[in-house]
């Protein structure tokens, strides 16, 4: 259904955007039936992108040409 | 060294030597240097003038120049840029400050300068003013303004936050991220947040994570602050070079300066101004938890409402199954075919009606159409031409059957006339030919006669009666007449008869053999 791929800011507003047509019945019964799907692929899709993200600090640090490089970070213990 | 003029007040006779001395002349560089030394020694190293500032010029080589007076005196200052870098607040005409420095005179110039080490804005704190100069400043250039704040995603993927990796904040932010999202990525960009070089390094954080923005896989947001402390401490947040870095950011900036009731110029211009460094975490980030179970909560929207409407038109559906129409489809048939009956059979009837009325008519006016219609004179015409056929065809017959009478009667009379003409001649031909005739019969006939009298012998010797003559018999049943070639043809007591030459005899069969040679 989805030709790109949406961000999760654009997924979940599909998503929203979906459930409250198929609740305001402003859709038909084959219609709603693909809405579903479709908003049902949307769940997935946002739980896929929320657990696929980074998981990880990282410090960062200047290099010499004046780009940025990353390295471990080491929290500071709480005072 | 140049003679002096003569200058008779100078010269006194009894005087030689000592008094010539202090009135020997001195050169101005001499006079300059004692001028010196006597500043030095009586003026305290560190002295501090109060005075408005006035003909404040900033020298292209970053030297300031300007002038402390008051109501009745003037002091020339001069202010080295080593220190004028020094100055959080902006130097102009008319301000009211305490000067720092030592009092010195300036050789080439032949005047005593002030030279400035700090300057202290009267009456109001220093930082106080810096802050008030800069907000103005920044407030006029549009800093601030509200159009210019960016919107904060939604759903940050990754987070730069730019704060010193000691501090309290930096663990503050991560440990309120981790809570709320803990998928985000989290990027520490190490800063001094307190003194000379802070504003440089904050700034030049915040500029070089943009340009490496991507170099980083895309950051959506920077979080720049630090922790609580004096307003000293806080100030490179105060800073323009900060403020126009934060301005410039093309990646949304939460700014966490200090504590609540810490406001800075950083604050200002960035994009959303959180409280405290942990308000700053919670800001840039939503409760994952939250978005989960707003995830499960559409779902269940989804599916209830998908199931709603399917029940609803299965119901509907039915519905419409059990319809009349449906259960028994030929009703509707033969409810048309039923008024249809109906209209055939009115206008059967009309027709009918319509029919009588027009026969009723017809029959009413049918002997004048009689009376009046060719046809009467038609038949008429006919009847009469009949007659008259038939007398025609009467008449005609009647004539050629006495034609035909004269004709046959005629043709008798000329037969009988063509007859006697043909007899007289036949007659002579039949004489001729009567005695020819004769003649010839008379030798066939004995011809004839003898040949019939062979035939006659030759009969006679042939006939049976000749064989039994000769001694033989012929034997048939009494019943049948059959002649018996065979004993199996008889039974005992059957009647044959036996024909002889002579006559016949009947007799009675009594016993029946058989020769066996034919068997």
């Amino acid at each position: 259904m989805a030709k790109k791929k949406l961000s999760f800011e654009e997924s979940l507003a599909r998503l929203e955007n979906i459930t409250q047509q198929i609740e305001q019945g402003k859709v038909g019964l084959e219609e709603s039936i693909d809405r579903y799907e479709e908003g049902m692929g949307l769940v997935k899709q946002c739980r896929d992108m929320l657990s696929k993200a980074e998981q990880r600090i990282q410090k960062l640090h200047e290099k010499a040409d004046g780009s940025l490089g990353t390295g471990k970070f080491e929290e500071p213990k709480p005072s | 060294m140049k003679r002096q003029p003569f200058n008779p007040n100078l010269v006194t006779p009894s005087s030689t030597k000592a008094p010539a001395r202090q009135s020997t002349p001195i050169t101005v560089s001499e006079l300059t240097a004692r001028i010196k030394r006597a500043i030095a020694t009586t003026l305290p190293s560190t002295i501090h003038v109060i005075g408005q500032i006035s003909n404040f010029k900033r020298h292209s080589s970053g030297h300031l120049y300007f002038t402390l007076k008051d109501e009745s005196s003037e002091l020339s200052c001069v202010m080295w840029r080593s220190d004028a870098a020094r100055l959080k607040f902006d130097i102009h005409d008319g301000l009211e400050v305490v000067a720092t420095g030592h009092v010195e005179v300036f050789d080439k110039a032949g005047r005593y300068q002030l030279y400035a080490r700090k300057l202290q804005p009267e009456g109001l704190g220093e930082l106080e003013l810096a802050f008030r100069q800069l907000y103005n400043k920044l407030s006029k250039e549009g800093l601030f303004d509200p159009g210019h704040k960016q919107p904060l995603p939604l759903f940050p993927k990754r987070i730069v936050i730019v704060t010193s990796p000691t501090g309290a904040a930096v663990g503050d932010i991560i440990r309120t991220l981790q809570r709320r999202f803990p998928s985000v990525g989290i990027l520490v960009y190490p800063v001094r947040v307190q003194g000379e070089s802070a504003s440089k390094e904050i700034a030049g954080a915040i500029a070089r994570v943009n340009a490496n923005a991507e170099l980083l896989g895309g950051v959506d947001l920077m979080i720049v602050g630090r922790g609580g402390g004096s307003t000293e401490d806080l100030w490179a947040f105060n800073e323009e070079n900060v403020a126009r870095a934060i301005f410039t950011s093309r990646i949304p900036i939460i700014s966490a300066v200090g504590h609540e009731v810490d406001i800075s110029i950083a604050d200002l211009v960035a994009d959303l101004r959180a409280a405290t460094p942990t308000a700053a975490a919670e800001l840039a980030v939503p409760v994952l938890d939250e978005i989960l179970a707003g995830l499960a909560m559409h779902e269940s929207r989804l599916f209830r409402s998908v199931r709603q409407i399917t029940a609803l038109a299965t119901s509907q559906l039915d519905g419409l199954a059990h319809h009349h129409c449906f259960r028994e489809p030929l009703n509707l048939v033969y409810q048309r075919e039923q008024i249809l009956d109906e209209l055939c059979g009115r206008q059967h009837q009309r027709l009918t009606q319509q029919i009588r009325l027009q026969r009723q008519r017809v029959e009413k006016n049918e002997p004048t159409i009689q009376r009046i219609h060719p046809h009467a004179a038609i038949r008429n015409n006919e009847n009469r031409l009949h007659r008259v056929m038939h007398r025609l065809a009467h008449i005609t017959s009647m004539q050629c059957q006495q034609h035909d009478r004269r004709l046959y009667q005629l043709m008798l009379r000329l037969r009988q006339q063509a007859l006697d003409i043909k007899l007289s001649h036949s007659d002579q031909l039949v004489s001729q030919s009567h005695i020819l005739l004769s003649a010839s019969l008379r030798r066939h006939m004995a011809t004839l006669r003898e040949h019939l009298w062979q035939q006659q012998q030759l009969l006679t010797a042939l006939s049976h009666k000749r064989v039994l003559q000769r001694g033989y018999s012929i034997t048939r049943l009494k019943k049948g007449q059959q002649i018996l070639r065979s004993v199996k043809q008889l039974q005992d007591t059957q009647r044959i008869v036996t024909e002889l030459a002579d006559g016949e005899v009947e007799s009675e069969v009594v016993n029946l053999s058989q020769l066996e040679l034919f068997e």
